[in-house]
């Protein structure tokens, strides 16, 4: 088997397996608007690359992929542009931050325990809603053909007047909504940090935040979302190689072989799935993460030490 | 020790001619005591686009009454661990961060069949009890002993660290000297940098001669120019990873486009 070897991360991989694992997770991207960093990170370190360059070159092979997909889904014109550019905004500055943010909080040593547990809250939070969510949606589906895209909740009212007094308000036309500017660019910040700290893409929260807090169709979710995780991961790339020296350009093309290809074949399937299929999906993907890693949290590790991340 | 290493080498540069010869022709007893002789394939391994670790072979010879053990040994560094602990009584976390201080990075042994007590021993400097002795750990409050041992389950795993025991075997003894040969292996988490290769020939339970040979590890071709361009230029190599990235990212974009319609 062809074997190449990763000079960053110092290690040889087979070349058609991080071909395969650029694929299935392009697939992903495709289908759900996702990065897939939460999945792709821990399967690199499996193969022995370290923790610090595989995060990093996988933002690196994102940027292919979502360029790839953006282009699919623009087609099917799924890409709310100015809602992108807005998340974007709030998305590049929080990524900057979030970099600098790592730094801070491993000088502090204590860090990855707030990290930890957050993440393991927030991808129980959000995929078990999506999943309770998406199960009703298709229930009702099931029984009387009612075709009602908004998915409906209780909170809707007193949600849309809060929204509704804030200034800048502004009517994104491909999401159907007239919200202010300023939530987009808000919840960009704080998914930008998010997705620096945690080493991923941050799709599978922003996708949510989409989908609940700014009310959009699901699929112009998907292609609003890959439009600016395509922009995001510029950013982190560029900021973890002048300040980390962690992306390995080796794996990260190997990788984007496979994902841009992918993301063209997830998006011919996502055309073919309903939101709320589309969205239990997510939901069970983003659940099954979380379960893994409460596992890897409770169960007693076999080797009592782990080589400390970057320096 | 020191003196005997250096008359060792001059011994072995002289007799180099010599043991090539003896390959082919039997041993002529020369002095009344036989030298250890180390001999390695190559004592340069190129790390280029496609490497994946390599095998490196090994020869030697040594009095018929002895035996010898080989230790492969790579750049002394500190390396930083978190030692994982119990967080809010439940949680296993990376809690405690570890120093070991002047550990190699690659530590592997090669002893003959058998008696592998024999050479494993801290007298000896051979092993992971003699390796320990030279490692210091910081906080000094924690376990060395245990952090060390984990540890070396760690790079077992990744394959830089091993005891291989039964990997060297000895030729047909003629004249009172014996030949061996060791077949070591080069995994591909062993990075660039200067390792040692060391042959300890032992009788009675003691070191009676020692030959040490480097062996360097460096990159080349693509790995090379890569890691360069990331460490000297960084700004550069992110604008080019992104660059190539998006350049992808739309060409196949560009391919399915138009392919795609009759999917």
């Amino acid at each position: 088997m062809l074997h190449m070897y990763l000079p960053i991360a110092g290690n040889s991989v087979n070349v058609f397996l991080i071909l395969g694992l650029g694929g299935f997770v392009g697939l992903l991207s495709g289908i759900f608007g996702v990065g897939g960093g939460f999945l792709m990170t821990p399967l690199l370190m499996m193969f022995g690359i370290p923790p610090t360059v595989a995060a990093a070159s996988d933002s690196n092979q994102i940027v292919g992929a979502s360029t790839s997909g953006t282009l699919a889904h623009m087609r099917l014109g799924n890409v709310d542009v100015p809602m992108g550019v807005m998340l974007l905004i709030g998305g590049v500055g929080g990524g900057t931050v979030g970099v600098q943010i790592i730094k801070l909080l491993r000088a502090m040593g204590n860090a990855d325990f707030l990290i930890a547990v957050t993440y393991v809250i927030m991808l129980g939070g959000v995929g078990g809603y999506m999943f309770w969510e998406s199960l009703q949606g298709l229930k009702k589906d099931k029984n009387p053909p009612v075709q009602e895209e908004a998915p409906k909740t209780e909170q809707k009212p007193a949600k849309k007047s809060l929204m509704q007094s804030l200034p800048f308000q502004y009517k994104f036309e491909k999401s159907g909504c007239e919200i202010s500017m300023l939530l987009p660019l808000g919840f960009g910040v704080l998914v930008g940090i998010l997705a620096a700290i945690m080493g991923v893409g941050g799709g599978f929260i922003m996708v949510p935040v989409m989908v609940y807090l700014l009310r959009m169709p699901m699929h112009v979710v998907v292609g609003t979302s890959l439009f600016q995780i395509l922009f995001t991961c510029v950013n982190v790339t560029i900021m973890q190689s002048y300040s980390n020296h962690t992306v390995d350009f080796v794996l990260a093309v190997l990788l984007l072989l496979g994902s841009t290809i992918g993301a063209q074949v997830g998006t011919a399937v996502s055309k073919r799935l309903k939101a709320d299929q589309l969205k239990i999906m997510l939901a069970s993907l983003v659940l099954l993460v979380c379960v893994k890693m409460m596992a890897g949290l409770l169960m007693t590790p076999t080797i009592m030490v782990a080589l400390k991340g970057g320096h | 020790m020191g003196m005997k290493e250096i008359t060792m080498n001059k011994i072995l540069k002289c007799l180099l001619t010599a043991a090539l010869v003896s390959l082919v022709l039997p041993w002529s007893s020369m002095a009344a005591e036989e030298p250890l002789l180390l001999e390695l394939a190559s004592t340069n391994i190129k790390i280029s686009t496609f490497y994946n670790g390599t095998t490196l072979e090994v020869t030697g010879s040594l009095p018929a009454d002895a035996e010898v053990v080989l230790q492969v040994s790579g750049p002394r560094h500190d390396v930083h661990l978190k030692e994982k602990g119990k967080v809010a009584g439940f949680l296993w976390m990376n809690k405690t961060d570890v120093a070991l201080e002047n550990t190699p990075a690659v530590y592997m042994v090669y002893t003959p069949e058998g008696a592998k007590e024999k050479f494993l021993n801290p007298e000896l400097g051979v092993g992971y009890k003699a390796l320990v002795k030279d490692i210091a750990i910081s906080p000094e409050s924690e376990d060395k002993a245990f952090v060390f041992g984990e540890y070396v389950k760690l790079m077992e795993k990744s394959g830089v660290y091993a005891i291989n025991e039964g990997a060297i075997t000895y030729g047909e003894p003629n004249d009172g000297v014996k030949g061996f040969s060791v077949t070591l292996a080069i995994p591909s988490k062993m990075s660039a940098g200067d390792y040692t290769v060391d042959a300890i020939a032992v009788r009675d339970g003691a070191i009676f001669s020692r030959v040490v040979e480097k062996l360097t590890l460096e990159l080349s071709g693509l790995p090379k120019m890569i890691s360069s361009l990331a460490f000297g230029k960084p700004l550069m190599f992110g604008f080019m990873a992104v660059f190539i990235a998006l350049a992808t990212g739309l060409i196949i974009g560009v391919i399915f486009r138009g392919g795609g319609g009759a999917h």
